[in-house]
């Protein structure tokens, strides 16, 4: 069975995101910290437990971004996934989910993956959508926010769990292939072993440019960026502990809560 | 597709029109969807859109359909699809697909759940339609209307504009009003019956989760743990605050109950629960956009949090910075002594 996992690389979670001179995007050039994607990594998680609970498997990485985002491909191999791809941009900056799940399409399209998984979101844009969206593009059956999955014994369908709102159970059979987006929680990631990040820094990445896969136009534009406001009086309370206790329970009591 | 009754909108050319999409369980409407139609109104007006209708899709629809049209005054078409017991996102995306296709609206709104970022994604690439997820806000007029989302955990907010005649909407729970406007009028209720059928997907039903769980949509006050609280034998600080509430419950952030220390129908947030208490205390939860957007609906919010640029202070009414371990078992000893001088 050929699994693909789509991960993308984002900015460390700690580091400040600054407004760049247009105010139009944020300062990318400010951004020198990455990471995997924290939802990718339990999509590569997945992706090597199935393939230990099946006779046969392969499991490919991809990646869309500029060229520093080779970083997290190398880091999925050093996972134990096989191979990698790294679909290459140009420049920084904002990326519409559909160009990028457009350029994907493009690439897994006659490659027989049987299985597609990628993160249910990404930590800087925090759109998902790419992953649907592939699904549409290829018209395979999906499910986001997978929580549980077990593939079929005669592997042409896989049972999923999605994660739905108060903890609940979204249950669905899918016709394989399919595109799952993981949840946290349904696996503990691996760290990258010595040895596979040693083959994984030898090994060749494949790369292929955006713009030979797939020619698109946004369909939505990045007109401005702001920082949030404070939406709320936020009084912090002063002095001792005990002071402050005492402050607190004053505020809990005149508004009938205690 | 075959029309039960009069009113034969989907022939009619809309360009500025705006769809809901409902979302609705066993019968009943969910109030999330209350929360789009305010949105929807408000994008009616920055945007001077024609009129609102909502669609809704379920194997039985005459009861919520017409407690829509009743609430709202809105007119609903309602999608009759029996072999659908549940949300089924191959359906969903296959049936508004075809119909929103006649129809050109150019904004299909949903709720920013489960289902709809489930069907928007897939939905807008079908409808060559713009896709904008996580919208909170609206941000300027007419054909400069932006929609703004948090982005980077929430510290900006990125302002998109739609390029296309179409565009799909999934708005973030919690923060608009969910109040039905007061209306004399009500909605016509169409019922169709679209053809409908699944190729790739098979739902098979909702797994409940453990029922022992107290459910922290209904309290009047949440005592939330984040992170923050160090380790889980410190969740006894946080049950013993929130026992002294009457009508309060425990909650928790996603990495609480990723860790296991709490089940995940107590996770508050994008992911979990978005709950409006009147009182929210969040105890060592750094206020990750993720967490935000499950509370900010709150009426009043504490937040306790030892590292002073935590972001949970932007939302709180009242920002203690302290270590919640030592903080909480001294306000316990304040409240208890000064209600037993009270008694005394």
């Amino acid at each position: 069975m050929k699994i693909l996992v789509c991960v993308k690389q984002v900015p460390e979670s700690e580091i400040p995101i600054q407004i760049d001179d247009t105010g139009s995007w944020i300062d990318m050039d400010a951004i020198t910290e990455f990471k995997m994607n924290r939802l990718d990594e339990y999509a590569v998680e997945e992706a090597l437990l199935i393939k230990a609970s099946l006779p046969d498997g392969h499991i490919d990485i991809v990646t869309v971004g500029p060229d520093h985002c080779d970083a997290v491909v190398r880091r999925a191999v050093g996972m134990g996934a096989d191979s990698g791809v790294h679909i290459r941009l140009d420049a920084d900056g904002y990326q519409s989910p559909w160009g990028v799940a457009a350029a994907l399409a493009a690439f897994a399209r006659d490659k027989n993956y049987s299985l597609i998984l990628t993160g249910a979101m990404s930590e800087d844009s925090m759109q998902g959508q790419v992953g649907p969206m592939l699904a549409a593009c290829l018209d395979y059956g999906w499910a986001t926010s997978v929580i549980f999955e077990k593939i079929a014994s005669d592997e042409k369908t896989i049972y999923v769990e999605r994660e739905i709102e108060g903890g609940h159970r979204d249950t669905l059979e899918l016709n394989l292939p399919a595109v799952i987006t993981i949840q946290s929680g349904i696996n503990t990631p691996r760290w990258p072993s010595l040895s596979n990040l040693l083959r994984a820094n030898s090994q060749e990445l494949e790369t292929i440019n955006m713009s030979d896969l797939v020619q698109i136009q946004p369909m939505e534009h990045p007109a401005a960026v702001g920082y949030p406001q404070k939406s709320r009086a936020g009084l912090i309370l002063s002095g001792s502990r005990a002071e402050k206790a005492a402050h607190l329970l004053t505020v809990f009591r005149e508004k009938s809560f205690l | 597709m075959i029309m039960t009754s009069k009113s034969p909108t989907q022939k009619q050319k809309m360009t500025s029109a705006i769809v809901i999409v409902a979302e609705h369980a066993e019968g009943r409407i969910k109030p999330v969807t209350y929360e789009v139609i305010a949105f929807a109104r408000k994008l009616q007006r920055h945007t001077s859109s024609s009129p609102i209708s909502i669609l809704l899709l379920a194997d039985e629809v005459e009861n919520p359909a017409q407690e829509l049209a009743d609430r709202c005054g809105l007119d609903v078409t309602a999608m009759r699809i029996p072999a659908m017991q549940s949300y089924n996102g191959e359906l969903y995306v296959q049936v508004l697909a075809e119909f929103l296709a006649d129809m050109h609206p150019a904004f299909v709104c949903t709720a920013h759940t489960s289902q709809g970022q489930d069907y928007a994604p897939a939905l807008a690439v079908k409808l060559s339609a713009a896709c904008i997820t996580g919208v909170g806000d609206l941000i300027g007029q007419g054909k400069e209307t932006a929609f703004a989302r948090p982005t980077y955990g929430g510290k900006v907010i990125a302002h998109l504009q739609p390029r296309s005649p179409t565009a799909v909407i999934t708005v973030q729970p919690g923060i608009h009003n969910a109040a039905a406007k007061p209306g004399n009028t009500k909605g016509n209720v169409t019922i169709l019956t679209p053809s409908a059928q699944n190729r790739r997907s098979r739902s098979l039903g909702i797994k409940q989760a453990d029922a022992d769980t107290a459910r922290i949509g209904d309290a009047s006050v949440i005592v939330a743990a984040g992170r923050g609280i160090g380790e889980e034998d410190n969740l006894d600080n946080i049950r013993q605050l929130a026992a002294l509430f009457a009508k309060s419950a425990v909650a928790g952030s996603r990495i609480v109950c990723d860790l296991g220390w709490l089940g995940y129908p107590c996770q508050v947030g994008v992911t979990g629960t978005t709950v409006s208490p009147q009182l929210y205390i969040a105890c060592g939860i750094s206020g990750a956009v993720q967490h935000v957007m499950g509370m900010q609906g709150s009426e009043f919010i504490v937040a306790i949090n030892k590292d002073p640029s935590a972001a949970i202070f932007q939302v709180a009414d009242i920002g203690i910075v302290e270590d919640l371990n030592a903080f909480i078992p001294e306000f316990i000893r304040v409240y208890n002594s000064e209600k037993g001088g009270q008694n005394g």
